[in-house]
């Protein structure tokens, strides 16, 4: 068991030196602009992550994760400008009350599968969307709502991350610790029994896997990290505005997340370099950047059509392939 | 034939008497006004605009870049180009934050010039602030932009333009109760409306306030609840496409002569009146933060002649334009003061613009200037007007609006000699 849980496959180390690259290199070579861009794509990463689980490994499409950051940003920042505790504290919290969440959105999954689940998700998304757009995020004020008339009290960043650079830091490790959770969980009891779910709710109920115990276990996963990623973008940020968390957005993140590979942690890098980096590149460029909901209306219906597993799954098949063809190779060498 | 000759001779006088001077007077004045085009080493000045739902916040970057471009053919400044670099944050927090990233810390730049949104200032106040850079804004629509050391904008923003409105509406138009349809942004429209509110009871009125979402604006609903709210007096706080849609649903429920219709600045525009139609012409009194078009002094109409020689036909020719204009203006008389040595260093410019003091145009109704200082607004007195067809009418001149908000700017001009 114990062997299990810390083997590391050829794409763990890839995945490590991907991380090990992000945070050390990223942050120590690009320019401002970049290090505000890789911020804003790693808490989308960890919110990607989220809903990418949710599906490769329940099959459960969940249309709510970036209505989640928004009530992970909103308690961060109701936080922050209430009691005035660490930056982690706060994170920690925040991440714990949309895992809360995440339970409360599980309970019609216990009833619903497939498009009505998703159509579900996507109304709590949209009335996440009402509320958030009719009291709006918390800026120093008192009361339940936070909001006051006027200029934002300041944010606190965390101690150790005050500078852009550290800041991106700061956000990759958490999003590592992240992945880290989901493949810990993968490779343990409640991946056995998702992977049950995920065949046959009857055959899983039969071999005594508690459906309810594990269904709300990994809505609760997939809302922690939402949480936590708001709460890394409010950070970003200092305040949050209710455009970042319409329901449209979920929806994209989660197509985003096929066309990337919702199986495998390049599969979410990819999603949410699309999200947020390929419109900041057209921006740069000088191109609109409405210009990349035609590049994901592309990739999508290529993932639909040729790549149920995205384009990581294709980049995986590309090097499993490889390494049969050695191994073939290597095989006949012998005889 | 005598006649034809005759009338022939006349009209060639004439065009040779108006030709020369009329083509002199029709070259705008621009900075050193050398007539030569600049070439040396650029200065690099940025420029943030909101332009996306629900509104476009980019007229006052498009003047000053026709300013700059005024400027650049007319010797620069110390002969150095001005290299006007524009960012959209399409009403976005993380993409203001990139902008100003990109301009201010990725770029040499020594200041930002006619910045226009609903959501950079209040993003980017502390980046601007950590930069040591001046942020001369021109489209300021939120409360940071009036209260943070950094920022200084030549219009009022909402709050100064509503309560002028509210003030004459309570003066002239006999209101006791203002119904203000804001936006549902904390430090825009709640903040703004909230002003209103307490200028009318400070007046012993009354007031309320209706706000719309900007990402979903339902604008006959708060239309509806501005209506049921016992207001005497309809003020449309919103950016101009919206205050239109506003004003057409009550065309439509026909209620021009049930209440008085007053708007701030964002409804002064050329396009407007046409825009609203005839229905309302007469109806519809606007505050406008600079001069109205038929003051027509010298600054006005070199503004007219710069957006006409640089700017694209199609862009706005408003409030936040001449503010952009003269934000241009005053940032380059800034720079051409300087020694030629310093005009690169950011610092050294954040230091001259802070020491700006007393600068005069026919546009504004006061003097310009910054001040060292954690809050910024020189500008806090304007113009009524009404809708006219084909324009707008002059219904009070010049006048200081009346708000405790301003008493700590009144005090700090006295303080710096400029009241």
């Amino acid at each position: 068991m114990q062997r299990n849980l810390f083997h590391v496959t050829p794409s763990g180390w890839a995945g490590l030196a991907f991380a090990a690259f992000a945070f050390l290199v990223i942050p120590a070579v690009a320019g401002q602009l970049w290090l505000s861009v890789f911020t804003s794509a790693s808490c989308f990463a960890l919110a990607a992550a989220g809903v990418a689980f949710m599906y490769a490994r329940l099959g459960m499409v969940s249309l709510t994760q970036v209505g989640l950051m928004g009530v992970g940003g909103w308690v961060m920042l109701r936080l922050n400008h209430a009691f005035h505790l660490p930056f982690e504290i706060n994170l920690v919290i925040s991440g714990l009350v949309t895992m809360m969440c995440g339970w409360v959105l599980a309970l019609p999954a216990l009833r619903l599968r497939g498009l009505y689940l998703a159509l579900v998700t996507l109304m709590a998304a949209g009335g996440l969307e009402i509320i958030f757009a009719t009291f709006q995020f918390p800026n120093g004020g008192d009361g339940f709502w936070g909001v006051k008339t006027g200029s934002a009290a300041p944010f606190a960043r965390p101690w150790l991350a005050q500078t852009p650079e550290a800041y991106l830091r700061y956000t990759v490790l958490v999003v590592i610790l992240g992945f880290l959770l989901i493949e810990a969980h993968r490779r343990l009891a409640p991946g056995r029994a998702w992977a049950l779910i995920r065949r046959s709710e009857a055959a899983a109920m039969a071999a005594g896997v508690n459906i309810v115990l594990y269904k709300t276990w990994a809505f609760g996963i997939s809302g922690l990290l939402g949480g936590v990623a708001g709460g890394l973008l409010a950070g970003s940020l200092g305040l949050l505005d209710d455009a970042t968390f319409r329901a449209s957005e979920s929806v994209m993140l989660f197509a985003l997340a096929v066309v990337g590979g919702a199986r495998y942690w390049l599969g979410v890098v990819i999603a949410a370099t699309l999200f947020r980096v390929l419109p900041a590149l057209l921006n740069n460029w000088g191109v609109d950047a409405d210009i990349s909901y035609v590049i994901f209306g592309a990739g999508l219906l290529h993932a639909v059509i040729t790549a149920p597993n995205g384009i990581a799954g294709q980049i995986h098949d590309l090097f499993g392939k490889r390494r049969k063809a050695e191994a073939g190779e290597k095989g006949a060498g012998d005889d | 034939m005598k006649l034809k000759l005759a009338l022939a001779a006349f009209a060639a006088a004439c065009a040779f008497a108006l030709s020369g001077p009329a083509q002199a007077q029709d070259k705008p004045s621009c900075g050193a006004n050398t007539g030569q085009a600049a070439s040396g080493e650029p200065i690099i000045v940025g420029g943030i605009h909101g332009n996306a739902a629900p509104g476009d916040f980019s007229a006052a970057t498009d003047a000053a870049a026709a300013y700059f471009k005024c400027v650049n053919a007319n010797g620069g400044i110390h002969g150095r180009p001005v290299d006007y670099r524009v960012e959209n944050d399409q009403w976005n927090p993380e993409l203001a934050a990139q902008a100003a990233a990109k301009l201010v810390n990725d770029t040499d730049s020594v200041a930002l010039v006619g910045n226009g949104s609903f959501i950079e200032m209040a993003v980017n106040a502390a980046t601007y602030a950590k930069a040591d850079i001046m942020v001369m804004a021109a489209g300021c629509a939120i409360s940071e932009c009036f209260e943070t050391s950094n920022i200084v904008s030549t219009n009022q923003g909402p709050l100064p333009s509503n309560v002028g409105a509210a003030q004459y509406a309570q003066e002239e138009l006999g209101a006791k109760n203002i119904a203000c349809i804001g936006l549902n942004i904390p430090n825009n429209g709640i903040w703004s409306c909230q002003a209103v509110i307490d200028f009318m009871e400070s007046r012993g009125g009354t007031g309320s306030m209706a706000l719309l979402n900007p990402g979903a604006p339902d604008v006959n609903s708060a239309l509806l609840e501005a209506v049921s709210s016992g207001a005497d007096t309809i003020l449309i706080n919103q950016p101009a496409g919206l205050a239109l849609a506003i004003l057409k649903a009550a065309e439509e429920q026909d209620l021009r002569d049930q209440f008085n219709w007053i708007a701030p600045t964002p409804l002064y525009d050329l396009s407007v009146p046409d825009a609203v139609g005839e229905y309302w012409h007469g109806h519809v009194y606007v505050n406008a933060e600079l001069a109205p078009f038929q003051v027509n002094g010298p600054d006005a109409q070199n503004w007219i002649k710069v957006m006409d020689g640089f700017a694209n036909p199609e862009d706005p020719r408003d409030t936040f334009a001449q503010a952009g204009y003269l934000s241009a203006k005053f940032f380059t008389e800034t720079m051409l003061a300087m020694d030629p040595a310093d005009v690169g260093d950011r610092a050294k410019v954040s230091e001259a613009i802070r020491n700006i003091k007393g600068l005069k145009s026919d546009l504004m109704c006061g003097p310009y200037y910054v001040g060292n200082a954690d809050f910024h607004m020189p500008n806090h007195a304007g113009y009524m007007v009404k809708i006219v067809k084909g324009g707008y009418e002059i219904v009070r001149e010049c006048y200081q609006y009346d708000s405790p908000y301003f008493e700590k700017i009144i005090a700090l001009e006295k303080e710096m000699g400029v009241q």
